[in-house]
């Protein structure tokens, strides 16, 4: 390590410490080619921690078994590693040897009286006289012979001897063969992989990425995918083997009703597993006001795709609605708004598609059932609703705009990653959910972002806009809430859902609540409107609550087709493309 | 939280590997089996399909699930420089429910792998995990038993470490200077490309196995 190091710590001594001019020397071009240096150094220093890390197991086990001896195979493992790699590091260092000169750096007395004999290149004295007489040995008969000839004389005493060897190691290896012994390692490292192999071992490498990356040549065909009679243990508890009539990713238009056994075959949108699961993993009772609001909701017309718990008016939506979901809009309003935080609610991917026209009298609904879960560590939960269901509401009849509360903070860590899967979802909506990672540091914006915004085809206004909070924890910044309702009414587009509740002060008791009523009132694009929620969802009348209770902060930073203007009242509050610091700040102001 | 992945080599000598990852992480390997599904959203619940996938670890008594989402890759001229491959990468813990969530919510079966190997898990400037495992395919559906290798005699080698935004650049440099100990035997690179043999692997192979192989320095 010493004969590795020196070279290294010469080089630097040596640009470090030219007297006055303080400028870096450079290595030598041809030697900077030939050795990284910097990778020397970090390879040096692995080498040293890994020495010193093999040697501090071997003290704890000493220490923990006095007479314990760790197990030999792991530690020649870990030997062979090491001195493998400080060879290489030698090797490395020969190589460009010449370029450097070991310049004593650290000297002091104890160094001083050493360091003359360890820096020449003199031999010692007892090397010395054993180098005189191997010479004479060698040149013995020849020495009185003229130089070049004593060369040749001894250039085919080495070729002798090469041969001599060579022969010897064909005949080990060999012999190993036959023994059954296993190639050492040598000079001659077997045959190397002529073309043909090599190319198979390509194409063999090339699949095996593409079935682990994209999972080619895994694919199984729809027939072959029917249920397997025996599952592995750790799929049988979860796939029912009930109702075999699914088809692996099939879209047919046949809507199950009322299937209670949830086949989980049945890969389609279709409403029914989602039921089931969702209570079961929602774990919540109430979350999925989706499932259960359809009975109000009318005119819908037949979406093109079955819809899980998609208020279709015509087909039935709910198959057997878990009784959970039997809310009725106040109920699950109110549920919801006690909802804990904790809810995780799926995020309906999609609703936009179906719900084109429609009156969305249960917007709530849809919402709750539109979320789709997205797994990020720790505890958060995002909630989209209403987001996309709402794009394509007409709604003349928002009685009481239900909300969806769900307002489960949700953490986002990168923003990213959630926006790319809504950004499915959305379609014309908007996620405006991402707005909170992009927020970033605003430790202020808690999340409880409810609604995105939404272009909806109604023209008219939101009637009425309620927000369910859910006292959420206090988090970082990125949580993204998500979605709320919007009462829109008739044919406004957009509204505009994407409030940024924060939730540092969960102890506030005024509900705010954007009951925006009114016709003609729907958020602006862009505004910022940060709702602060509370608890407690009081749908109560008029932005006169928004404002009193403050900060209305939507944030909405996708393509927001909002076309209305908001209420008058909430208007100051409002700012187009407020950014995060003010937000926090009018917050603050509004507070009371 | 982003995870850094420095992928893929394949490489013929296993057990030399396994030791030479065993002395250089000084950790005992685990077994690894996990049944890994990969699900699909259907084309109508989205503009852009999106892909979510399951693991379940079958290595454990009471097999435990994973959802994992695995989100874009880095781009742009930094990452062209990075010999690594850095995605952002979602994980959590599920119940066993999730299969049925997921079915319910509409995703369907794409394709289904199933990886058995060994993997070492240690911190050496960054938190490593080192997964030597075989991509087996099932013949059946779910039919974990009857796994067959999808290249017989090729195995997978994945390296991974995860890394935060601001300080991935220590990650990336800790899992470069981590592969070149794995040079001798296998060349790592990222997913997209191929690798090929390393011709020395045989020799290294040879070396690590046998006991000692010592060299004169």
């Amino acid at each position: 390590m010493d004969a590795a190091a020196a070279p290294g710590a010469a080089a630097g001594g040596q640009q470090q410490q030219q007297p006055a001019p303080p400028r870096a020397e450079r290595l030598n071009g041809e030697v900077q080619s030939q050795l990284n240096l910097e990778g020397m150094r970090a390879r040096a220093v692995g080498l040293y921690k890994a020495i010193s890390r093999i040697l501090e197991d071997f003290d704890a086990i000493a220490r923990v078994n006095p007479s314990g001896s760790p197990k030999w195979q792991d530690v020649l493992g870990q030997f062979s590693m090491v001195s493998m790699e400080l060879f290489n590091i030698v090797e490395d260092i020969k190589k460009v040897n010449k370029g450097f000169v070991v310049y004593p750096r650290n000297v002091n007395a104890e160094n001083a009286a050493i360091l003359p004999v360890m820096l020449s290149s003199k031999l010692l004295p007892e090397m010395e006289v054993e180098e005189t007489t191997k010479r004479e040995q060698l040149l013995s008969g020849i020495t009185n012979l003229p130089v070049p000839s004593q060369m040749e004389k001894l250039k085919a005493r080495i070729d002798m001897i090469a041969n001599a060897c060579e022969t010897a190691e064909r005949v080990i290896a060999e012999c190993r063969k036959t023994h059954g012994l296993g190639a050492r390692q040598g000079a001659n490292l077997g045959p190397m992989l002529d073309k043909a192999q090599a190319a198979k071992i390509q194409e063999q490498e090339s699949l095996l990425r593409a079935a682990v990356n994209y999972g080619e040549g895994l694919r199984v065909s729809g027939d072959q995918r029917q249920m397997h009679s025996s599952l592995p243990s750790h799929l049988m508890e979860v796939l029912a083997t009930g109702d075999g009539a699914h088809n692996f990713g099939d879209n047919s238009g046949a809507y199950p009703k009322n299937t209670p056994a949830f086949s989980p075959n049945n890969v389609n949108a279709q409403g029914n597993p989602m039921q089931a699961s969702g209570g079961q993993l929602l774990g919540r009772s109430a979350p999925s006001p989706g499932t259960a609001g359809t009975p109000n909701f009318e005119n819908v017309s037949t979406p093109p795709m079955p819809y899980a718990n998609s208020p279709r008016s015509g087909t039935n939506m709910m198959n057997t609605p878990s009784p959970q979901q039997h809310l009725t809009p106040q109920q699950q309003r109110q549920k919801l708004m006690q909802a804990s935080q904790q809810q995780q609610q799926q995020l309906r991917p999609s609703a936009a598609g179906m719900l084109a026209q429609s009156s969305v009298p249960q917007l709530q609904d849809l919402q709750g059932q539109a979320q789709q879960k997205v797994q990020v560590a720790g505890q958060q939960q995002m909630q989209y609703s209403q987001a996309q269901a709402l794009s394509q509401f007409q709604n003349r009849q928002m009685q009481a705009a239900r909300m969806q509360p769900g307002m489960s903070q949700s953490q986002l860590n990168q923003g990213n990653q959630l926006r790319s899967h809504l950004g499915q979802f959305t379609g014309a909506a908007n996620s405006a959910m991402f707005t909170a990672a992009q927020a970033s540091s605003n430790s202020q914006m808690m999340a409880n972002i409810p609604g995105t915004m939404q272009t909806m085809q109604s023209q008219s206004m939101m009637p009425q806009m309620q927000f369910g909070l859910t006292g959420g924890h206090p988090q970082r910044s990125h949580q993204m809430m998500t979605d709320q309702m919007y009462g829109m009414g008739g044919a406004n587009t957009t509204s505009m859902m994407g409030m940024q509740m924060q939730q540092q002060q969960q102890q506030q008791q005024q509900g705010l609540y954007g009951n925006m009523q009114g016709g003609g009132q729907s958020l602006q694009q862009q505004g910022m409107v940060g709702l602060q929620n509370q608890q407690q969802n009081q749908m109560q009348g008029g932005g006169q609550s928004l404002q009193q209770q403050g900060m209305v902060g939507l944030q909405n930073q996708q393509q927001n087709q909002m076309q209305n203007q908001m209420q008058n009242q909430m208007q100051n509050q409002l700012q187009n493309q407020m950014p995060n610091p003010n937000f926090s700040q009018q917050r603050q102001q509004n507070q009371q | 939280l982003t995870f850094f992945f420095l992928w893929v080599c394949t490489m013929q000598h296993v057990e030399a590997l396994e030791v030479l990852l065993q002395g250089l992480s000084g950790v005992p390997k685990e077994r690894v089996r996990v049944h890994e599904l990969c699900l699909k959203s259907v084309p109508m619940l989205g503009a852009v399909p999106s892909e979510v996938r399951l693991l379940c670890d079958l290595a454990q008594p009471t097999p435990s699930w994973t959802i994992r989402h695995v989100g874009g890759a880095m781009r742009g001229a930094g990452a062209e420089q990075i010999s690594i491959l850095v995605r952002t990468i979602v994980e959590s813990k599920a119940s066993s429910n999730v299969l049925r969530y997921f079915y319910g919510i509409g995703y369907k079966l794409d394709h289904e792998i199933l990886k058995v190997g060994f993997a070492f898990r240690f911190q050496r400037g960054a938190q490593f995990t080192v997964t030597v495992t075989s991509a087996n395919k099932m013949p059946k559906l779910h039919a974990t038993d009857e796994a067959v290798q999808v290249t017989p005699g090729i195995q997978l080698v994945e390296i991974t470490a995860p890394a935060a935004a601001n300080n991935y650049n220590d990650v990336v440099s800790a899992v470069t200077s981590f592969c070149e100990y794995l040079a001798p035997l296998l060349h790592l690179s990222k997913p997209g490309n191929s690798t090929g043999i390393v011709p020395t692997a045989g020799a290294a192979a040879a070396s690590l196995m046998s006991s000692g192989g010592a060299k004169t320095l």
